[in-house]
Order: C-alpha cells, then structure tokens, then sequence
C-alpha cells in the first residue's frame, strides 16, 4: 500500500470513530444538557441558589436552587431534600409534585429536588437503564433523569483510595467521596460533595430548619425499605407517625439512626444542626441487584418477575406482589403520605414548630396518579415555571 | 485546598487529551505494526480519552 492509501485508510478509520463516538453517546449528551421543568404552585415565595448559604458550590453544577414556600404566617419550617441519590427518582419527583401543589397555611416550607443534581447527568456504570423515564399527564408527557447514585466525575475525580469521613474519621468506601448522603455535615474545605454537604447544613443552620426531611428510595432487599430513619431527637414523633401511617394508609416501619453510622443526614444533620432529621425510605425494584432488564417500564412499575422470586422465598424486607408491583405512584405518594404525617407530628410534639401545608395524599395519588398533579408549563404563568 | 483539588481535576482532563494527541499521532506516524488491525485499534482507543477531555463522559 502507498502512502497516500495509508494515510486516506487512518483517516477514514479515525473519522468512523468520531463518528461512533458522536453516535454512542447521544444519549449521554442529551442526560447532561436535559432541564427538568417545574410549575411552582402559588404557594411559591421565592428562590435562592444554594450557594446564597456556601460560597464554595458556586458556578457548579451543584449550585442548584432552594425554593421557598412561606406562608408569612409564624410557625415551624421543614426542609424537604429531594434527589441526593438521583437514581431514586421518586425522591426528586415527590419533591415536584410538592411544589407544583403545596400549600402553606403556618410556618414556611423549603424545597430541594435536586440535591445532587450532578449524580443526575449520568448513569450508572454497568447497569444500562435507560437515561429518562416519562411520567403520563392529562396534557402529555413530562420527562425526568434517571441518574445515578453519585456525583459525576466529570465535576469530582479522582476518588481517594478510602474516604475518610469528615469529622468523625471513620474509613469508607471510596465512591462514598461522591456520595452525597456520606458526606455530611460537610467540610468547607473538602471536595465538592462535602462542599455541597456543608452548604445545605448551612442553609440548615441559619435558616433555622425545624425539620430536614431527606427523601430516598431503597431496593427492597434492603432492610431499612419502607422505613423512617430517624435521629434520636426526631424518634418519637417518627415512631407516632409510622404507627399512624400503618394503621390508616400503607406499612411503615421506624428505625434510629445507628450513632456509628456516619456521613448520612439522618445522624449528621442531626448532630450538627438543631433540625429534627429524618430520612424516608420507599421500595424501589428498579436499583435491586437481582431484577431482570432494568427498563422504563420496570421504574415507572416495578413489576419484575424475579423479585416476586426472592419475594416467593422470604429473602425482601418489605411486601411484594408482581400484579401490583411497586408503582412511581405507590412510591411518590409513600412519600407524599410519610412527609405530611411526620410534619404533622412535629407540631403535635412541639406546637411552637407547627407547619401548616398540605399537598395531594396518598390515597389522591393512588387514585388518579401523580400525572394529575403535574401542570403543564405551556399552560402557566412563566414566572410561575423553572428549568430545572 | 480546594484550589489544589480543582488542579488535579482538571490535570486529568488534560492529560487524557494529551493521550488523545499521542494516539492519533501514533496512528499516522509509527514505524512498526503497520497493519489494519493496529491502526483500528489505534483509532478506536482515542474515543474515551476524546470523551473525557471534551468533558462528555
């Protein structure tokens, strides 16, 4: 072969690549630039950059939004963090539906849907589930990321060999660097996951946060799935709810957070803010090891033929039937239930903290889906709508 | 601190397209292994090293 053959073949080789590349990772660029839209109910105060409470985040990905929700009236305030494991969607789309319905009557409300809106621009690793899922609603449809469990590299890298927590400094796992619920309560200093960590205690500390309320999914052979997590402060009135919740609307278990647990919001936020941390659990299927193809259908259902298998065999900590599955329903409206109910204990417990709100209930929801709760953007008023 | 984490970061960016130049330099001007399977190869092994420093995965 000439030279000029050769070198035409290297160029043809080296241009079919980019071109693959351009190809192959469509999906990854359209999950990077993809902007969640949120139509804030007219309970909707304001909004202010998380970095308003922590310089450190600001100009990153993790500068995300807080919006507030006050009802002018005095009261106790919640906080109600959404998102900081991004493959639990039900965690950020409970924090929407909350928003784009709430209303305050006492005491104000701050949302985060986003946590880690980071570990929301990528997927995970070796699990080939799709980048979106589609939520169906009376208008159309309203698309939301998947995510993955922790922050992307592209914004934190490289990982240490062991993270060690900060303060207690314990050893742990080395993804854990990027794992937003194992870096609390966050270092000035450190990395941009406990910088993000830090921000939120800080908005925490001077927003005078009652109640942190810390939204995650968990797979059903987990043992704390369905479960309030709860720092020792915040037990009892955790403890009342669960049993409310599982006399009235659907099975709900309590749990203390273990002291020698550290880095996660329901020990730290606890230890290191005044607010009452709790953190909620739903069964998700979708993120369990043993599931088959990890689709659309499989998170937005969670109907799956070989948990009913494990489920046959005694080995999930929660109930499971493969008819009724565990819908994004089931688990947006757990949520929507777990959150009203313990907010309604605090001010059972300590009248001075009261919160007035309500949003759709669980029973709403199973009934006609959180589709109907979800407002068209095209339809409202454009100060009322965010990109999120 | 945070200044020296941000400089690690961003070194690894640019060393993978260092790493993406020296690839496609060593596709075109190499002396040994001239075949079509090296130069596939070649070509195909810059992708994730493009990637990164393009900052898309």
């Amino acid at each position: 072969m000439n030279d000029r053959a050769l070198v035409g073949r290297r160029v043809g080789l080296l241009l079919a690549s980019l071109a693959l590349m351009v190809v192959g990772t469509k999906d990854i660029r359209a999950l990077r630039a993809y902007r969640e839209t949120v139509v804030v109910s007219e309970a909707f105060t304001r909004q202010a950059p998380l970095s308003t409470y922590f310089d450190g985040i600001r100009g990153t990905l993790m500068d995300v939004p807080v919006f507030v929700f006050d009802s002018g009236v005095p009261g106790g305030s919640v906080l109600i963090l959404g998102g900081a494991h991004a493959y639990e969607p039900a965690s950020p789309v409970m924090a929407y539906v909350v928003m784009e319905n709430i209303t305050v009557t006492q005491g104000k409300v701050f949302v985060i849907a986003r946590a880690n809106m980071s570990a929301s621009t990528l997927g995970m690793l070796g699990n080939a589930y799709p980048p979106f899922f589609r939520v169906k609603t009376p208008w159309g449809e309203k698309t939301y990321r998947i995510g993955d469990r922790e922050t992307n590299p592209l914004e934190q890298w490289p990982d240490p060999f062991t993270f060690v927590h900060y303060p207690s400094a314990q050893n742990l796992a080395y993804q854990d660097s990027r794992n937003l619920n194992r870096t609390f309560p966050g270092r000035p200093g450190g990395n941009l996951t406990e910088r993000t960590s830090f921000a939120i205690s800080e908005l925490i500390r001077r927003e005078q946060i009652d109640m942190t309320i810390d939204v995650h999914e968990a797979s059903m052979g987990y043992p704390v799935v369905s479960t309030y997590v709860c720092h020792q402060r915040a037990e009892e009135m955790c403890m009342m709810a669960a049993m409310i919740l599982s006399a009235e609307q659907f099975p709900m278990k309590t749990e203390t957070s273990p002291k020698s647990l550290r880095g996660l919001t329901h020990r730290e936020i606890g230890d290191f803010t005044e607010s009452f941390a709790v953190l909620m659990e739903t069964p998700e299927p979708f993120i369990d090891k043993f599931v088959g193809p990890m689709t659309e259908a499989l998170m937005l259902t969670g109907k799956d033929e070989f948990m009913q298998t494990a489920a046959d065999r005694g080995l999930l900590y929660a109930e499971y039937d493969m008819k009724t599955g565990a819908t994004l329903d089931y688990r947006v409206g757990r949520h929507l239930g777990g959150a009203a109910e313990v907010i309604k204990q605090m001010g059972e417990f300590y009248p001075a903290k009261k919160v007035g709100v309500s949003w759709p209930t669980y029973a709403a929801v199973m009934e006609k889906g959180i589709g109907a709760f979800l407002h068209d953007p095209a339809k409202a008023a454009a100060a009322r709508v965010f990109r999120h | 601190m945070i200044l020296l984490q941000e400089l690690i970061h961003q070194t690894y960016f640019v060393l993978a397209g260092l790493i993406a130049v020296l690839l496609v330099t060593r596709l075109f001007r190499r002396k040994s292994r001239p075949g079509l399977a090296y130069d596939i190869v070649y070509a195909y092994a810059i992708i994730p090293f493009v990637l990164r420093a393009l900052h898309i995965k």
